[in-house]
């Protein structure tokens, strides 16, 4: 067993919000200086910067994990982010298919920007990643879970956009771990793990709220075990 | 009605009134901000409790002009600043969002 950091909720150029020139390389290059193990991208309802991203990590010598943020019906933000990136791409590819379309302003948003493997800007998008899909909160933890993927409710503790301001409550649901921005005795105390994560949407926020959790070793899968193994192992 | 009207009306508190004499026509009441992006009418007042600067941008989108903060809600300054560069007005109201709707229905 070890003490590992991880960060499992950072955005990139592709989320409303986020700086341009935030690519996945920017941000794994500066997740390892800052002595990241495990590192994921989790960008608003889309999974467009993953290819990208897993080259990054595999350059910079980094675990990745292949998320996505999604804003469910009740505009909760959930993180879903998988070990392999090909489930990770099916899973965003479902998200959007239950995203209502409006274009994007990106006088109010920002640009939503696609890197390549290379780290070349390629492509944008012009459908608007900040609004709320179909799906349903419940929904969308059952069938992060059912296909292996950590499923995480985002930053519980926030005024908005998260399951305690929107429901007014946490669901009784078999969640990986809960995400809080500032930790406390009574989220401990709910019975899942408490994560913290940075929720970068620029280059300084990287790694402003990494976390450090016990594994069996640095690995994707030990991660997994740790968090989706409790259920049937504690 | 303009934005301006609104601060003759009772309980409301002016956080920051735009230039100009934008129209307030109708009154959309409404929390969850996709369902305001899908149904409320150009030119209405948003009475909502979501005091932050997401709701700028959905007003600013849909052309709304004013956004009332509910039941006692207050904006936050990155919120004002937004609202500031966007041309829109905030007020805040102490009380809910269908009376907050009904002191200000007589002025439409």
């Amino acid at each position: 067993m070890g003490l590992y950091r991880i960060d499992l909720h950072n955005h990139s150029s592709l989320s409303p919000c986020a700086e341009d020139d935030f690519s996945p390389f920017l941000l794994a290059i500066e997740a390892k200086e800052k002595g990241i193990d495990i590192l994921g991208l989790s960008d608003h309802n889309s999974t467009d910067n993953l290819k990208a991203f897993a080259e990054a990590c595999k350059i910079v010598d980094l675990i990745p994990f292949f998320g996505i943020e999604v804003t469910t019906i009740e505009e909760v933000h959930v993180l879903v982010s998988f070990q392999h990136i090909a489930p990770a791409l099916a899973f965003g590819s479902w998200v959007n298919d239950h995203l209502p379309y409006y274009p994007n302003n990106e006088k109010l948003f920002g640009r939503q920007l696609i890197y390549d493997e290379e780290g070349n800007q390629t492509a944008e998008v012009e459908q608007m990643l900040a609004t709320a899909t179909t799906l349903g909160f419940e929904e969308v933890i059952d069938k992060a879970l059912r296909e292996g993927a950590l499923a995480i409710p985002a930053h519980i503790d926030r005024g908005s956009n998260s399951v305690l301001s929107n429901l007014g409550f946490l669901p009784e649901l078999p969640y990986s771990a809960i995400e809080v921005v500032t930790p406390r005795s009574e989220f401990e105390e709910l019975g899942y793990p408490v994560l913290t994560g940075s929720d970068a949407h620029r280059f300084e926020e990287v790694g402003i709220r990494s976390c450090v959790i016990e594994l069996s070793d640095r690995s994707a899968k030990a991660l997994i075990a740790a968090l989706n193994g409790r259920r049937c192992g504690e | 009605m303009t934005v301006k009207d609104l601060s003759q009306v009772e309980g409301l508190k002016a956080h920051h009134v735009a230039e100009g004499d934008q129209a307030v026509k109708d009154i959309y009441c409404g929390d969850l901000l996709s369902d305001v992006m899908a149904n409320a009418q150009e030119d209405s007042a948003l009475l909502t409790i979501q005091a932050h600067k997401n709701t700028v941008a959905v007003a600013s989108l849909l052309g709304l002009g004013v956004i009332v903060l509910c039941n006692g809600r207050t904006p936050p300054s990155d919120m004002i600043e937004a609202a500031k560069s966007e041309d829109i007005s905030i007020f805040s109201s102490s009380a809910n969002h269908y009376k907050t709707a009904l002191a200000i229905t007589p002025f439409l």
